[in-house]
């Protein structure tokens, strides 16, 4: 019994080493940016740089836009299928899989090539770009809420709501989407973060995002990637950290609620 | 007149006939329960009632207007669940009060209704707890106020106490009849357990396959049974495979002993048929006991093979060739019962015994638990 928990803390400890061995060192280069002393200037040129903060703030409002319409779309036609149609969740699933299986290069050129002549000559527009988005996004948001509805009985809150006099906006706003809420907030921390480092589509659609920005430095500079590294890191697992705190803050607010009333 | 009617009914999922030209009448303020096996088609008649599911075929009234065409959160109808579908999200008190959000009622008249609500579920002290801080008798007093508070036009329950411990479950099964009672509202009680039925009801429909067996009064439904299948379902029931003796003086033979039904029988000298009696209708005498004939009663000898306590009841099971017949009596401390392995008379009125053709043996007989 001793020797199995030995043996599993052991593979612990080598996990830790192989995930942040790379990243303890991409961190020390990252501030190797003066010759012999360890300082932050990377970090500093990174946001001195005005395309930095131009690109990023592009692709941010991209991503939230993406968030908004992703949701928008989404969210109701999950549920829609739990309610109605649930022997269509496998096909959905399989749908789910194909921005996985189709390179988004395909994506980009078919997007270029069915939008670039009249009547739907959207290229120029960055509704394509978000639309596209919203496509490589599907997965996530749709796989997220997936779980959040299969977690909360749907079809008997609904049934109850029905009884009660609840028609479809009362049971999406009063019952569903405040049980969906952790569901939600994932899905949307992964879009903003699948999206804000996205390459392929904002490239070929020729739109200055933090994707292309973060390659082109990739190939011209040093000690600056590996500071946006480290900074892409810790912006992820700040997004975790926050949903941990979100929903489990939910959960405390309730349960101080009934003990206070004890 | 009735306030709730059902008439001929039909269902299917598929090829699946569930529901089967069913029609019911439900007064107003009554509570009628749907009692059945699993599978029989309760919770689909419920549905529909409810306008979660659509009829194939017939109408249902409410107060003599036709509701088939009315959604679900149009019937205004109170409903209970098994797995109580509290709003996980919601406190107690906003659950029991949605209705009435919905509804827009005022905010005074609100909170005055979920005030009575939390009085008449004897919980006013749990009103701000959340359905995952409470037990599961309590979320289904919290479903039940919920489903109450919006003064519903009738109350729908699909099994609301089969998750629930035995404990709980009679007590909670009383406070649903008082609430019932005090508020007078017109109630479906969907159950599959026989005591719960007839315990609990004003009348009780019992189902099989998509029909309505029989409907009636507790005492009808318990003491005289329209169908072997009824008879069967409802309490504990001994099955005797008979011959017939001679038919117009209702003589029949049971494992080789000579006895008489009452009346006389439609079947010929020969044919097989199976008696039906309930266990209290049966006496159990020591051998040695005086005088048999002549009180109208009816005799079979066997074996004491055992006795079981059952708290207020004690069975005697008595071997009958090669099968058992119980004979329950009620536990009184100054009983005195027959030694294991002894000889007895088991007696009964000739009308206790029921009989029926034998094919109703084919039919599951359901006994204890
Ligand atoms: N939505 C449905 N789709 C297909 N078959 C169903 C559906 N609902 C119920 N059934 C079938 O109908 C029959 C009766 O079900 P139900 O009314 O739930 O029975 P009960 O409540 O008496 O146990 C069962 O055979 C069940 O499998
Ligand atoms: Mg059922």
């Amino acid at each position: 019994m001793k020797q199995r928990k030995g043996l599993s803390w052991l593979w612990f400890a080598l996990g830790m080493v192989y995930f942040f061995l790379p990243l303890a060192a991409t961190f020390l280069f990252s501030l190797r940016g003066k010759r012999d002393v360890l300082s932050f200037v990377a970090y500093k040129n990174v946001f001195v740089d005005p395309i930095f903060l131009r690109t990023f703030s592009f692709s941010l409002e991209m991503a939230i836009l993406t968030v908004v319409a992703g949701l928008a779309l989404i969210v109701p036609t999950a549920i829609w299928i739990h309610l109605k149609v649930p022997k269509a969740k496998p096909v959905i699933e399989i749908f789910t899989l194909l921005p996985f299986v189709i390179p988004p290069i395909i994506l980009a050129f078919g997007l270029i090539r069915t939008y670039s002549r009249p009547p739907l000559a959207l290229v120029s527009s960055p509704a394509l770009l978000v639309a596209g988005y919203v496509i490589v996004a599907f997965p996530y948001i749709y796989r997220s809420v997936d779980a959040g509805l299969r977690a909360m009985d749907l079809r008997g809150l609904s049934e109850a709501a029905q009884s009660l006099g609840a028609g479809w906006i009362h049971l999406l706003f009063l019952v569903v989407l405040p049980n969906l809420r952790a569901a939600l907030l994932s899905a949307t921390f992964l879009t903003l973060a699948i999206v804000i480092g996205e390459l392929t589509l904002a490239n070929l659609l020729a739109w200055p995002a933090f994707g292309p920005y973060m390659a082109l430095m990739g190939r011209n500079r040093a000690y600056e990637p590996a500071a946006l590294a480290v900074m892409s890191f810790g912006l992820t697992w700040g997004a975790i950290g926050l949903i941990q705190a979100l929903t489990r803050s939910g959960r405390d607010k309730s349960a101080g609620l009934g003990t206070g009333a004890r | 007149m009735a306030f709730l009617e059902l008439h001929g009914i039909n269902k299917s999922f598929g090829s699946n006939a569930v529901v089967k030209s069913l029609s019911l009448d439900v007064a107003k303020g009554e509570f009628v329960s749907l009692l059945g096996g699993s599978g029989c088609g309760k919770t689909t008649t419920l549905r529909m009632i409810a306008g979660f599911e659509t009829p194939d075929e017939g109408r249902i009234l409410m107060d003599g207007a036709d509701v088939s065409g009315l959604a679900p959160n149009r019937r205004k109808l109170g409903m209970v669940f098994q797995n109580y579908a509290l709003f996980p999200n919601m406190n107690v008190r906003r659950n029991i009060a949605f209705g009435l959000r919905i509804a827009r009622a005022d905010k005074a008249r609100t909170e005055r209704r979920v005030d009575e609500m939390l009085e008449l579920i004897h919980m006013e002290e749990f009103a701000q707890r959340f359905p995952h801080q409470l037990s599961g008798g309590q979320q289904q007093r919290v479903a039940l106020a919920r489903a109450v508070a919006i003064e519903p036009a009738a109350l729908l329950l699909d099994e609301p106490l089969s998750a629930l411990d035995a404990k709980i479950r009679l007590k909670l099964r009383d406070d649903i009849r008082a609430i019932q009672r005090r508020l007078k509202i017109t109630t479906i009680y969907v159950t599959h357990d026989q005591e719960e039925a007839l315990s609990i009801s004003d009348r009780v429909a019992v189902m099989l396959a998509g029909r309505i067996e029989q409907i009636g009064s507790p005492f009808e439904i318990y003491n005289r049974p329209a169908t072997p299948y009824v008879a069967s379902f409802i309490g504990t029931l001994n099955l005797l495979p008979a011959r017939v003796l001679e038919a117009a003086s209702g003589l029949v033979e049971v494992d080789g002993q000579r006895i008489r039904v009452a009346g006389s029988l439609d079947a010929a000298a020969g044919s097989e048929l199976s008696l039906r009696i309930r266990p209290e209708a049966i006496a159990i005498e020591g051998s040695s006991a005086a005088n048999e004939a002549g009180d109208g009663r009816e005799t079979l000898r066997g074996k004491l093979e055992n006795l079981k306590f059952l708290g207020s009841i004690v069975r005697q099971v008595v071997a009958l060739g090669s099968r058992e017949v119980y004979a329950d009596v009620f536990n009184d401390p100054s009983l005195v019962f027959p030694s294991i392995g002894d000889e007895v008379r088991m007696r009964f009125a000739r009308e206790s015994c029921l009989v029926s053709p034998n094919a109703a043996l084919a039919v599951a007989v359901e006994t204890e638990d």
